[in-house]
Formats: structure tokens, sequence, C-alpha cells
């Protein structure tokens, strides 16, 4: 039935149907022609085995546990939002085709032979594809000295892998800047040191000179927690209050303050205009004008110094949800 | 006579057009609900990466809190749908992107600002089109993406 009467009205709306009179539109008229096709990123040659990075470089590590040298490297868990991919895997003494490429070079064991690890190639994603930015050695090697002889010859063999193992004493040998990556503190996390280690040298480490004594340098700082490290920008969100502690240090050595006074701020809405051990709290409401940076701008006084007048600032930029098209 | 043999016709139109509009309709909420959702989102900071680094990070339970207003929000257009809002929110792709830039395997897109994007789908009752022979549920996919700027 319900067929039945679906035909009829097909058919009662096709007989009944007359000419709609409609013409080719003029030139002028014609809608505006569509953009071209944005090209989808997903599209792109990707090169192959190119992977999201989690873990990032931080640093390469060298501890000593009794005869045994360990050449690692630390990483820290955290997405830079860039890719990499695994491009050479070398052992002990064996050279490639990258070998003086990585920015953080390649290290050697104390008889010359060069050690074993990984070469990873990074890359960020950009609206013409993955672009290389920088190759990174990841060390992964160990020898062991014999006592008995005391020869110089070590028996190098590869290094377990270890990581997920603690955070002991062994501290990063060197401190190449980790490209493509955010700036780590040691209050992150690591990983791959061995327990109960030492700090050796590198072997490509040169004689340090004796260094002078100096006097004491006091530095002045923002940050957002009162342990915090001290920023020189941050990003707030659009009506959220937020807490600024100004800071001292003496030799990098926090110490006390006495006071600290606002001496220029944009905020909105601010808890002081100065103050002693509490932080100042402010907010920002409006957003700023396009090209326009906004500061803090402290003036700190110490317990340890109360006469000598300290600067700090700090770049304030607001964000606000907005809805992305 | 005319008028009897057309009359069948305008009823067609008429439930078309009124079905149509219902639908616009539901979808303007639904789409409403899914904005408001991810905009609530991407308001809450990392304050542990605020103070370590003083870059915007999202919360680690920016998704979870985009799923629980979505289904809040979508609670006020229940009756138009086909199912509850809690298992259509539960039942949403929604992505939290904390750090930037970062890509978006499903949408191929690449987010300049931590971000979350929503997307669902949202089956809707349309009894006017099931009266003319159409599906008695129609499913809308809903998409809604915002970030800090």
């Amino acid at each position: 039935m319900k067929k039945c009467t679906a035909i009829l009205l097909m058919s009662i709306a096709l007989l009944s149907s007359i000419s709609a009179n409609a013409r080719e539109p003029l030139d002028d008229e014609s809608l505006p022609l569509p953009p071209p096709p944005v090209p989808d990123p997903v599209a792109f040659v990707v090169p192959p085995g190119v992977y999201y990075v989690t873990d990032t470089y931080v640093a390469d590590v060298v501890a000593t546990s009794d005869a045994t040298t360990t050449y690692s490297t630390t990483t820290v868990h955290e997405s830079t939002g860039t890719y990499a991919r695994v491009i050479d895997n070398v052992s002990t003494g064996a050279s490639s085709a990258f070998d003086g490429m990585a920015f953080n070079g390649r290290g050697a064991l104390t008889d010359g032979q060069a050690l074993a690890g990984t070469y990873y190639e990074n890359f960020v994603l950009t609206a013409g594809g993955y672009v290389p930015v920088s190759i990174v050695f990841f060390q992964d090697d160990s020898e062991t000295k014999r006592r008995q002889t005391g020869s110089s010859s070590a028996a190098a063999t590869k290094a377990a892998a270890t990581s997920g193992a603690a955070v002991t004493s062994a501290q990063p040998v060197t401190s190449a800047p980790v490209t493509s990556a955010q700036p780590v503190t040691s209050a992150q996390p690591v990983t791959s040191a061995q327990p109960g280690s030492i700090i050796a040298p590198p072997p490509s480490s040169k004689p340090q000179a004796p260094i002078e004594p100096v006097g004491p340098t006091l530095r002045a700082g923002i940050s957002l927690a009162p342990d915090g490290p001290t920023l020189a920008s941050a990003e707030v969100l659009r009506g959220r209050l937020v807490q600024f502690w100004p800071r001292v240090f003496v030799n990098d050595v926090a110490v006390p303050i006495q006071s600290w006074r606002l001496l220029s701020a944009q905020p909105d809405h601010i808890s002081a205009n100065a103050g002693s051990t509490q932080p100042l709290t402010a907010q920002w409401i409006r957003m700023p004008a396009p090209g326009v940076s906004w500061s803090l701008r402290f003036e700190i006084f110490s317990l340890v110094a109360p006469t000598e007048r300290l600067e700090a600032q700090i770049a304030i930029t607001v964000r606000s949800p907005a809805l992305v098209d | 006579m005319t008028t009897l043999l057309a009359l069948p016709l305008l009823l067609v139109v008429l439930v078309g057009v009124l079905e149509l509009g219902a639908l616009r309709a539901v979808a303007y909420r639904a789409a409403a609900a899914a904005d408001l959702a991810t905009l609530v989102a991407v308001g809450d900071q990392d304050q542990i990466e605020l103070a370590r680094s003083g870059n915007l990070r999202l919360a680690a339970d920016a998704a979870d809190t985009a799923r629980d207003y979505f289904a809040r929000n979508l609670s006020a257009t229940a009756p138009a749908l086909a199912a509850s809002a809690t298992a259509i929110a539960a039942s949403a792709d929604i992505a939290s992107f904390p750090t930037a830039p970062s890509f978006d395997p499903r949408t191929g897109v690449r987010y300049e600002r931590p971000t979350v994007r929503l997307i669902a789908l949202v089956p809707v009752k349309t009894p006017g089109f099931a009266a003319l022979l159409m599906p008695a549920v129609t499913t809308l996919t809903i998409r809604s993406t915002s970030s800090p700027r």
C-alpha cells in the first residue's frame, strides 16, 4: 500500500511538472571559483621508518663501576612534536657515513675506538612535508679494564640495554644543546644510568685550568612556583589566576628575599604592588593587541644583600581558548 | 480536482521541509554542544608544566573533560536523539594534543597550538522521514576543534 502511494505521488509530481524558465547566468553573475584544493598533509612523502618522538635526547653519560666503564645516553620522556628515524647502527670501532654529522658527536673508548650506538635523524613536520633538522648519536657501549696487568688495552663489549634504570649519581658529561627539543632541567626524570656509578671524564675532555675564586654573584628571577625554575617567559590562559614568585640566587643558590615591588605591569587584576614573602597574583582578562607583548618587571631586595637592588622581568603571553576552523 | 490531486504532494513536501528543519536545528545544537565541550577542555592548563617551563600545555584529562561536557551539553537535546547523550559522548572520538606542534593522524591536520579535537556521530530521530519511507534515524557527524590562541 505504501509503495503504491509513493508511486502515485511520484507520478503526480512528474506529470504536473512545468518548465522552470531557467537561463544561463552571465559571466559577472557566476559564483567565484572555489579555492584550489589544499594538498592533504598525509599525502606527503613520509621518510621510511619515521616515527613520532616521545623520548628526547638529553646528554651523553659516561659512568664507571669497578672496572667497567659504560657509555650511555640519557633521555627524557617528552614529546617535542618532532619525528625521527634510525639511519645507522654502528658497532664498536666501525665507521659510519654519518660520523661527524651528529650535533653531539661520537665518542671513543680509551683505546681510541669509536663507540657503538645508533644514529637518528630528526625531522619537523612542515607544510611542505618532513624536513630533516639534525642528526643525533645515541651511544651504547662499555669497556672493562684489566686491573692485574695494568694494561691500557680494553675489551670493548656491547652494553646491555639500560632503559628504565633508576636515576643515580651519574651526571651528563656533555651539555650539547638539544635540537628541536625544549630545554630540559635537572629535575627531569632520566634513564639509563648505572646504580652506584661514578663519573668518568669523557675521552675527549681536556685538562681543566684551575679556577680562580670569585665573589658571590647575585641573580634575580621570576618563577611560577615557590621552588620552581626562573623563567624568561610564560604562557597564561585568560582569566586564570597566576602566581609569580620573585626570587634571588647567590651563586645559583636560592636565598630569601626581603621585599619586592612591581615596576611595570599590565594585568587587569593584581594582588598587590609590593610584598615580601608572598607572591604576586595576577590575572589577565583583556587580550593584548596584535604585536604587543606584555611583561612584569620586579624590583627585588634580598636578605643576603638588603641594599643591593635587583631587577627581574618575565614576558607574558595571554592565550584564550578558541574554535579552530 | 487539481487541488485534490496536489494535496498529497503538498503534504509530502511539507513533511519533508519540517523534518529537514528539525534536523538542522538538532545539528546546530549538537555542534554547539561539541564546541562548548572542546572550549572547556582547552581552558584548563597543566600547572606543573607551566611552573616548569612557562609553556602552555593542556591538562592530562583534557579529553575526559571534553567528553564529560559533551554529554552534559547534549542532554538538552536528548528527546530528539536516537541514543542517550552519555552513549553518544562515550563513543565520540575525542583526542587531546597537549603540546604543539602536533599532527592529527585521523584528520591529517597539523596543530600549531595545544588542541582538543572531537568527532562524534549523533543519531537523530526523524519520524517525518520514516513516514516518507525513508530511514527513521539520521546520523549526523559533528566535528569540533579548539585551541588556545
